[in-house]
């Protein structure tokens, strides 16, 4: 599998070249164009294995219930994948170490990766995000978006990330909801509010914008539904 | 005290590498990553009076947040805009420049931000009641949803309503009909704004409103 990002930062798009048999699984409606003799399938989860609790159990983390799995028919056959928002495609080499990745980020990965639900408790539901978070485990690679650029940030020690702007983190850094001044009126009074401290040793991918920021500024403007 | 622009112009995001000592002030809200170790202190947008008349009157947030270094390394922070869009810098030597709503990401310390009256002209225009007005010695970083074009003017310059973004005080502004009655209610350009005067002004590529004009009949 070979992948190339295009038009990032701002509307990226990911052409993934597979070898004959090879098979991408992908976020459902993320394709936006194909080779013709690509095979398409749709389950609840893996090709081949059903599994409509696990479907539930993504749906829950702000994905879609259904995967799409990609077959090239030949060699060099390519599928462009896409998220709906302005912003960035980023590729994921995974180790022996799962990554969790927030809800609504995933974009595709390799077949042989695991895709299933990262339950991170009531602190995440604190922190003003979805409370349920992907865990993908490679070894393989994986791709996720962001709302716009990213940039990754090298935890050595504590880092504090705003909720809103995570986009992946390895599964061994430990994170705390907390504030991000030292006093709390400080905190809430800044607007900034609650934030996630990250401890220990590992890279957080970081995104640029905040959906739910720029939703803040557009959504007055926007007229009421009836 | 080090600062890079990334991410330019579609999502601009600034790193600031703060020494020990130093600090910086930036929009409610603006911080999207710190070292934990950086002290964050919200404080009234240029003073309560001035704070409360910007929060109710001119649509800004009440407060900003200051970071300080206290450590004894560099320390970083990353600061960006609600909007997707373009990020600029503007070093003030003692000289002023007046912001309109939503442009001000962040300053240096040296910077003061004060609240004035912008009047009825600049309201009409759809660019608010105030502005915010920045004097000092420092950097001001401004933002705007698209891209950002700087504009010397000498003389009179027009620019469509809700897309100025920053102009220098020596400039005034002046609501005015895009052309003739007919051709201002058909072109769709309606009113505009006449700035006059001697000095540089910002103007963004894309508006808010803009967009919001788009989305807005195709809701459901």
């Amino acid at each position: 599998m070979q992948v190339e990002i295009q038009h990032g930062p701002a509307n990226a798009a990911a052409r993934v070249i597979l070898n004959a048999g090879e098979t991408l699984t992908a976020e459902a409606g993320a394709m936006i164009a194909m080779s013709g003799s690509m095979k398409v399938e749709t389950t609840t989860l893996k090709k081949g294995s059903g599994g409509v609790l696990k479907a539930l159990k993504r749906m829950i983390a702000g994905e879609s219930f259904f995967l799409n799995h990609f077959t090239a028919g030949k060699a060099g056959d390519d599928v462009w994948l896409a998220p709906t928002l302005p912003g960035d495609v980023t590729t994921l080499d995974l180790g022996a170490e799962a990554m969790i990745v927030q809800g609504g980020s995933f974009l595709a990965c390799e077949h042989q990766v695991n895709v299933d639900l990262g339950w991170q408790g009531f602190k995440s539901l604190f922190a003003g995000e979805s409370v349920f978070w992907l865990k993908i485990k490679g070894p393989g690679k994986a791709l996720v978006t962001s709302f716009g650029s990213v940039y990754w940030v090298d935890v050595d020690g504590e880092y504090i990330v705003d909720s809103g702007h995570i986009v992946a983190f390895p599964e061994s850094l430990k994170f705390v909801v907390t504030k991000a001044g030292k006093s709390w009126i400080s905190s809430i009074l800044g607007g900034e509010g609650l934030v996630c401290k990250f401890q220990g040793k590992g890279r957080v991918l970081c995104q640029s914008h905040n959906a739910q920021g720029f939703g803040g500024a557009l959504g007055p403007l926007l007229r009421p539904r009836n | 005290m080090r600062s890079k622009i990334e991410g330019a112009p579609s999502f601009a995001y600034i790193h600031v590498d703060l020494d020990p000592g130093e600090s910086i002030v930036a929009e409610s809200d603006a911080m999207a990553s710190m070292d934990s170790d950086l002290d964050m202190k919200a404080t009234f947008n240029g003073g309560l009076v001035s704070a409360l008349l910007k929060r109710f009157l001119g649509g800004e947030s009440l407060f900003v947040n200051t970071f300080s270094n206290n450590t004894r390394k560099t320390r970083r922070v990353t600061l960006v805009q609600k909007t997707p869009g373009d990020i600029k810098e503007i070093a003030l030597k003692g000289n002023a420049i007046c912001l309109q709503p939503g442009a001000y990401v962040a300053s240096t310390p040296g910077v003061r931000l004060a609240v004035r009256w912008a009047g009825f002209a600049s309201w009409i225009a759809k660019e608010g009641l105030f502005k915010l007005f920045c004097t000092g010695q420092g950097i001001l970083w401004i933002g705007a949803y698209g891209g950002i074009l700087f504009r010397d003017v000498a003389g009179a310059y027009i620019v469509d309503t809700a897309h100025l973004v920053a102009y220098e005080p020596s400039i005034t502004l002046k609501p005015k009909l895009a052309g003739g009655l007919f051709s201002s209610f058909f072109s769709g350009e309606g009113i505009v704004t006449r700035v006059e005067g001697k000095g540089k002004i910002a103007i963004q590529t894309r508006s808010l409103e803009g967009l919001r004009d788009f989305l807005n009949p195709r809701l459901y």
